[in-house]
C-alpha cells in the first residue's frame, strides 16, 4: 500500500510540475472564453450588411416607416426607390444595392399577400432579416389599417399561451438547466477519458521502452505499478478541473462585479446559466455522482488504454492502431450523450446508461433530470453496480496483460496471444 | 550456509522451454558467475529469483526459507542487461525514489545516497536529469540505486557493457568490496575474461538447462587436454617420446606438448634433462573459460529453436 502511494506520487507529481501542465491549465479556461466572445463578436461584426432597393407599388411602405426599420435594424438597409422595375434591373447594381424587392400593388392587409422575391445577381443568404424586417414594417401597416391602438398591440403581443413540462418529484428541476448540467458533465467525462486515458498510455509506454519497468516490477508487482499510475494520473485530472471550476467562480465573480458596466449578451447569458447551475437543488447528488461516474469510468477505460500501452513497442502508430477502436467506443458514448441529454427517457439513453462502455458519459447527461422521475432507482442503481464490476474486472484483466507485456520486447502480439496472457495463473 | 537454493525450477513459455529443470545453490558471500549463451534462459532465471516471474515449477529458498517475492524483495538488489531510467526525472529523486520503494526510509536513503555519491564521485548529479548523463554516468547511477539498500542478493546483468575501463574498474573494486561485506553477487554475463577475474563459482546455461556447474578451477581442471608449453633456452630438442607426449606446435624456443593423461610431469621432464636440453619453464595450458564455454555451446544451433508445446 505505502508502496503504491509513492508511485502515486511519482506520477502525480511529475505530470503536475510540469510547464506543459500549468500551460495547459491557464490557457484552456481563456482559449474557451476567447471562443465565447469571439464568436458573439465575429457574428455582430462581421455579418454582410445588404443594401435593398424597395420599389412600393402598394404605397403603404412610406419613407417614414422605412427609416424607423433602418434605425431598428442595422443589419440591413432599405432604400425606397421611384424607378420602374425594368430600368432598376439593369441599374441597381451601379447603384450599389445587392439587390431590389417590389412590393406589388394587390399587397394589402385584407388578404393574404403573394411571396414577395428580392431579385439579385447572387444568391443571398441573409434573406430572412430582409423578411423580418419587413413584417416589423407590414405589422405597423396592419395595426393601423385595423385600427389597433398601442395599448391592443401590446395586448396581442403580449398575451400568448406557453407550456413547459413539470417533473412531479423535483419541481425545481428546468429542463434547460437539466440539459446543461448533463451536457457539461458528460462533456467534462469524455474529455478526461480522452485526454487522460491516452496519458495512461504513453506514460505505460515510456516506462516499457525505457526499460524501467523491470527494475520497478522487481520492487513492486506490475499490478501495484499500473494501478499506481492509474490513480496518480486521476489525481492530476481532478486537480485540473478544481483548478478550472475555482477559475470559474473567479470569473463569475468578476463578471457580476463588472456587470453593470459591462453589456455584453454572452457575457451575461454565461453568468446566468453559472447562476441557475449553481442555485440549482440537487447539485451535492449530481457533484457525488459525478466523482463516482468520473472514477469509474476513468479506471474502465485507462487500464484498457494501459493493456494497450503495455503490448507495444516505440512505434506510435502501433499504439494508434490498437488504441483507436477505444477511443472510437468513447466519441460513441459522446454522441448517444447528446442524444441522452436532450431526450433522457428513450431507450436509446436508458442502455446506454446502463451498459458500462457509455455509462459514465450517458447516466451523468440523465441524472439532472431528476431521480426518481426520469431516472428510476433501479437504473441507476444497476448502472453503477455494472460499472464497478466492470471496472473491476477490466482492471484486473487489463493487469494480466500489463504484467507479461511490459516485459516483452520485439513483435507486436496477437490478439490470441494476448488473451493466453491474461488467461495465465 | 547456502543463501540461495534453486531446485529443480522450470519455466515453459507457449513456444519455448526457457528454464528446463534447473538446480543449483549459491553459498554466503560468493561472486556467482551465471553464464549461457544469449537467449539461454538467463534472464528468465534471474526474472524468478527477483520474483518477476513465478516458476511453473520448483523451488527457490533464500537464507533457508522459501522466497516470498512480496516480504524477501528487500534482500535482493536487481540490476537488469537493459538499464531503464525515467529521462526526465531528476537523478536524486529518481534514486531516492527507487530506494524508497525498495522499502527504505526516506531520510536513511537520502543518507546512504549521499555516502555512495560522494565515493563513486557523483555529488554533483543530484539535480541533473538522467538525459544529461552519458551512457556510462547512468550505468553508475544505476549501479548505486541497485545496492543503496543493502541487499544480501545481488543480481547484475551484464554490469561492465559501456563502462571504460577506469569505471570498469570502479565498480569491480565495488563488487567485491560487496562480498567481502558479506554480500552475494551473481553476476550474469558472455564476457568470459571477467568472469575468470572476478567469479569464484559459475555454472552454464544453454538451452534452458544446466551443463557445468563449479568452481573456476575445478571446471578448468575438469576440461584441461594435459597441454604443456615448455620454453628452452637455446633451441628446442627434436627428440620425440610417443609414448610420454606428442608434439602439438614448435616455435624457435618453446614446445607446446600434449602429455598421455598417465604420465607424470617428472617423466617428461626428466625425458628432456636427459636429452641435455635447458629449460627455463615449464607451464601447464590450462583451457581457457572462452575455450569451454564455445566448446560447450559449440554444435547446437546458435539460436533457439521455436518448438510448440502444450500448455
Amino acid at each position: 500500500m505505502n508502496k503504491i502511494s509513492l508511485i502515486i506520487q511519482r506520477e502525480y507529481l511529475s505530470r503536475v510540475r510540469k510547464r506543459t501542465f500549468i500551460i495547459t491549465t491557464l490557457l484552456f479556461p481563456l482559449l474557451y472564453l476567447a471562443l465565447i466572445f469571439g464568436t458573439s463578436y465575429l457574428s455582430e461584426k462581421a455579418g454582410t450588411k445588404l443594401k435593398i432597393a424597395i420599389i412600393d407599388s402598394s404605397g403603404s411602405f412610406t419613407q417614414q416607416r422605412i427609416d424607423k426599420a433602418n434605425k431598428d435594424f442595422p443589419n440591413s438597409t432599405f432604400t425606397l426607390v421611384q424607378e420602374m422595375p425594368a430600368t432598376l434591373d439593369k441599374q441597381f447594381e451601379q447603384k450599389g444595392f445587392d439587390g431590389y424587392l417590389v412590393i406589388p400593388a394587390n399587397t394589402m392587409v385584407s388578404h393574404s399577400p403573394d411571396q414577395l422575391v428580392v431579385k439579385s445577381k447572387k444568391t443571398l443568404g441573409a434573406v430572412s432579416d430582409v423578411q423580418t424586417k419587413l413584417n416589423t414594417i407590414w405589422n405597423e401597416i396592419k395595426y393601423e389599417n385595423l385600427g389597433i391602438d398601442t395599448l391592443k398591440q401590446q395586448l396581442l403581443n403580449e398575451s400568448q399561451l406557453k407550456v413547459k413540462s413539470e417533473n412531479m418529484e423535483h419541481k425545481t428541476t428546468d429542463a434547460s438547466v437539466a440539459y446543461g448540467i448533463g451536457f457539461v458533465s458528460g462533456f467534462l467525462i469524455y474529455f478526461i477519458l480522452i485526454i487522460y486515458g491516452a496519458q495512461v498510455m504513453m506514460g505505460v509506454m515510456e516506462e516499457k521502452t525505457n526499460r524501467i519497468a523491470e527494475i520497478i516490477v522487481s520492487s513492486v508487482k506490475p499490478f501495484q505499478l499500473m494501478i499506481g499510475k492509474i490513480i496518480g494520473i486521476a489525481c492530476v485530472a481532478l486537480t485540473q478541473f478544481l483548478l478550472w471550476i475555482a477559475f470559474i467562480f473567479i470569473i463569475y465573480n468578476a463578471t457580476r462585479a463588472g456587470s453593470g458596466m459591462l453589456n455584453n449578451s454572452a457575457l451575461t447569458g454565461a453568468v446566468g446559466g453559472v447562476q441557475q447551475l449553481f442555485t440549482s437543488t440537487n447539485v451535492p447528488v449530481i457533484l457525488a455522482l459525478f466523482v463516482f461516474y468520473f472514477l469509474g469510468g476513468f479506471f474502465f477505460y485507462a487500464s484498457i488504454y494501459a493493456a494497450v500501452g503495455s503490448t507495444v513497442n516505440e512505434d506510435m502508430r502501433e499504439a494508434q492502431s490498437l488504441s483507436f477502436p477505444i477511443t472510437m467506443i468513447i466519441i460513441f458514448a459522446f454522441f448517444i450523450m447528446m442524444t441522452a441529454a436532450k431526450d433522457p427517457g428513450s431507450p436509446l439513453a436508458v442502455w446506454g446508461s446502463i451498459i458500462p462502455f457509455t455509462s459514465p458519459l450517458v447516466m451523468m447527461a440523465r441524472v439532472p433530470y431528476g431521480m426518481p422521475g426520469t431516472v428510476p432507482y433501479w437504473q441507476l442503481a444497476l448502472s453503477m453496480f455494472v460499472l464497478m464490476a466492470s471496472f473491476l474486472f477490466v482492471t484486473w484483466f487489463a493487469g494480466k496483460i500489463y504484467r507479461t507485456g511490459i516485459l516483452m520486447y520485439g513483435k507486436k502480439p496477437t490478439w490470441k496471444e494476448m488473451i493466453r496472457w491474461a488467461m495465465r495463473k | 550456509m547456502d543463501l540461495l537454493q534453486v531446485a529443480h525450477l522450470k519455466k515453459y513459455f507457449a513456444t519455448q522451454k526457457a528454464v528446463d529443470d534447473i538446480s543449483f545453490s549459491i553459498s554466503e558471500g560468493q561472486i556467482f558467475g551465471l553464464l549461457g549463451p544469449n537467449g539461454a534462459g538467463k534472464t528468465t532465471l534471474i526474472r524468478m529469483i527477483t520474483g518477476i516471474f513465478y516458476p511453473d515449477a520448483g523451488t527457490i529458498t533464500l537464507e533457508g526459507h522459501p522466497f516470498d517475492p512480496v516480504n524477501d524483495i528487500g534482500k535482493i538488489g536487481y540490476m537488469p542487461e537493459e538499464r531503464g531510467l525515467y529521462k526526465k526525472m531528476k537523478i536524486g529523486e529518481q534514486a531516492l525514489y527507487l530506494a524508497q520503494l525498495k522499502g527504505l526510509k526516506k531520510r536513511d536513503a537520502i543518507e546512504s545516497l549521499k555516502t555512495w555519491f560522494s565515493r563513486l564521485q557523483m555529488d554533483s548529479w543530484w539535480n541533473k536529469k538522467v538525459e544529461d548523463l552519458s551512457k556510462g554516468m547512468q550505468q553508475k547511477l544505476q549501479f548505486v540505486t541497485t545496492v543503496l539498500h543493502q541487499p544480501r542478493l545481488i543480481i547484475l546483468d551484464e554490469p561492465f557493457s559501456g563502462l571504460d575501463p577506469v569505471n570498469s574498474n570502479l565498480i569491480k573494486d565495488e563488487i567485491f568490496n560487496l562480498a567481502r561485506n558479506g554480500a552475494t553477487i551473481i553476476f550474469s554475463t558472455h564476457r568470459m575474461e571477467q568472469v575468470e577475474e572476478i567469479c569464484d563459482h559459475i555454472i552454464l546455461v544453454n538451452k534452458g538447462q544446466k551443463i557445468l556447474d563449479g568452481t573456476v578451477q575445478g571446471i578448468k581442471q575438469d576440461f584441461k587436454e594435459h597441454l604443456y608449453k615448455i620454453s628452452f633456452a637455446g633451441t628446442p630438442p627434436q627428440t620425440a617420446a610417443p609414448e610420454l607426449f606428442t608434439v602439438k606446435q614448435a616455435s624457435s624456443d618453446a614446445l607446446v606438448i600434449q602429455k598421455h593423461p598417465e604420465v607424470s610431469n617428472n617423466q617428461v621432464l626428466a625425458h628432456f634433462l636427459n636429452a641435455g636440453s635447458a629449460i627455463e619453464s615449464f607451464n601447464e595450458l590450462l583451457p581457457s573459460l572462452n575455450d569451454i564455454f564455445i566448446r560447450q555451446v559449440e554444435g547446437t544451433p546458435l539460436a533457439r529453436q521455436f518448438q510448440t508445446l502444450q500448455d
